[in-house]
């Protein structure tokens, strides 16, 4: 069976790609070693109001509820507050993440592309030193694709990167371990997405309570794997559901264990191969979140590969165009944040407070993880600035200009 | 009787796929749903037993 391009993976990158390269000619098969599109899902579902611009999504059968803001809490409970002023303003959503990816798949295969599920990669087809080809498992079947181009969307654990010869694994340190309830019966009124920080609370992450509107939330939990202990996602997030008046009468209607990469990008072209989402590393390692970078990552992938199908060039050269225009729409921010997150790593949590103290009364409009950044590398203690001077030099500076 | 190998619950385990993300040794697998670890491959660092966000992974001496 012979394809343009084949896709391992079926999240939201992999769909868009799928859905630009077949919308600009490129013959597409999409595999996925899971059952079905978009399940389980595997992630806190919110999303920026970004993605109303793009018109990757029609109708609104995938967003849960619309928020107006968000609060962060410091250790203390000190709150900074965004979004808070303009009521109505909509500062992003909450979604349920497996219509919204079959939404996503829709649109691929509206656009042409084919998907087949229960479908593993299990290696490459190599001719020499060329990429010809993906093996894949379906069922107990083994089926070769030949194809001039292999994208792993497979997701933060993705082998077809580390098959190709990329460097993909993982330092404990550059991965956050995650846990998440869905309560019923909780007691939220308003729309805000909380974030709660703190070393007690989650060692190099945080909680987050996400409504989706009917008294149900997302309380989910990311710590970092280098501080991580065997099963103190799960635990940590219970002690808190436990803590909060609000959550501890929730009734839990669905319960996901995640992993979500938080490190430096990574290279994501080489000869008739392409690396896009959580395979790329395209999350923003300061939050975690990942799906609009994903979105407008496939799309620069999808777009990329039917120029190289029209072109008959499958070189790394070729493709790179992918990783020149993912790299200026957001390349740079990864960079940034990747740097703000060892940052706070050093802060202890009277560092936090005293933060969070001095913004508390500020106006932030929208939510950007950049204004915020920005505050409060203005607002850090000098014995903490200049530890991190230190440490990260002239970078802290790039931060504070960017 | 050798270092205790990585062992998956797989009751527990909710294919996350951090513990196979964080391997140094691509001895954790995804097979069916579930993480396995190889344990011609594992080294006994233990890295995807303190990962794991519910505790599914445990040593075994074999």
């Amino acid at each position: 069976m012979n394809y343009d391009a084949i896709i391992a993976g079926s999240g939201p990158a992999g769909s868009v790609t799928a859905r630009f390269a077949a919308e600009s000619g490129a013959k597409v098969l999409v595999i996925e070693r899971r059952a079905e599109v978009g399940v389980p899902v595997l992630c806190g579902e919110g999303i920026s109001r970004k993605i109303d611009d793009w018109d990757m999504v029609t109708g609104d059968r995938w967003i849960a509820g619309r928020m107006d803001g968000a609060r962060i809490y410091s250790p203390d409970k000190t709150c900074v507050t965004i979004g808070a002023e303009q009521a109505g303003n909509e500062t992003g959503y909450v979604i349920y993440r497996d219509i919204f990816d079959q939404e996503l798949a829709r649109h691929a295969i509206k656009a042409g592309a084919e998907y087949m599920m229960n479908t593993q990669a299990t290696g490459l087809i190599k001719e020499g030193d060329k990429i010809v080809g993906i093996i894949a498992k379906y069922f107990d079947e083994k089926l070769k694709f030949e194809a001039d181009i292999i994208v792993g969307a497979d997701g933060v654990d993705s082998k077809i990167g580390h098959w190709a010869g990329i460097e993909t694994r993982l330092d404990p340190k550059d991965l956050e371990t995650c846990a998440q309830y869905t309560l019923e019966n909780i007691d939220i009124k308003d729309a805000y997405c909380e974030f709660y920080l703190g070393k007690e609370i989650a060692p190099g992450g945080y909680v987050w309570v996400f409504p989706k509107g009917k008294g149900i939330a997302n309380v989910g939990i990311g710590i970092l794997a280098s501080l991580s202990e065997s099963g103190m996602a799960k635990k940590l997030l219970e002690n808190f559901i436990e803590k909060d008046p609000r959550l501890k009468k929730g009734i839990p209607i669905r319960f996901l264990a995640g992993a979500v990469p938080v490190s430096n990008p990574i290279e994501t072209v080489l000869d008739n191969i392409i690396l896009v989402g959580d395979a790329a590393r395209h999350v923003d390692p300061l939050t975690g979140g990942g799906l609009t970078h994903c979105l407008e990552g496939g799309k620069i992938a999808g777009e990329v590969i039917g120029k190289a199908v029209k072109q008959k060039d499958f070189s790394q050269e070729f493709l790179s165009e992918y990783e020149t225009r993912w790299k200026e729409a957001f390349g740079q921010k990864i960079k940034r944040n990747y740097l703000f997150k060892e940052l706070l790593l050093d802060m202890d949590d009277k560092t936090l407070n005293h933060i969070a103290y001095a913004l508390k009364d500020k106006k932030f409009d929208e939510i950007s993880t950049h204004g915020l950044v920005k505050e409060v590398a203005n607002e850090l203690p000098i014995s903490t600035k200049f530890k991190a001077l230190l440490k990260h030099g002239s970078k802290i500076k790039e931060i504070k200009n960017q | 009787m050798g270092k205790p190998k990585a062992k998956v619950d797989i009751n527990k385990c909710l294919a996350c796929c951090g513990c196979i993300s964080v391997c140094p040794q691509d001895a954790v697998n995804w097979f069916g749903g579930k993480a396995f670890v190889n344990d011609e491959k594992c080294i006994s660092c233990a890295i995807c037993i303190r990962t794991c966000p519910v505790g599914a992974i445990s040593g075994e001496v074999y």
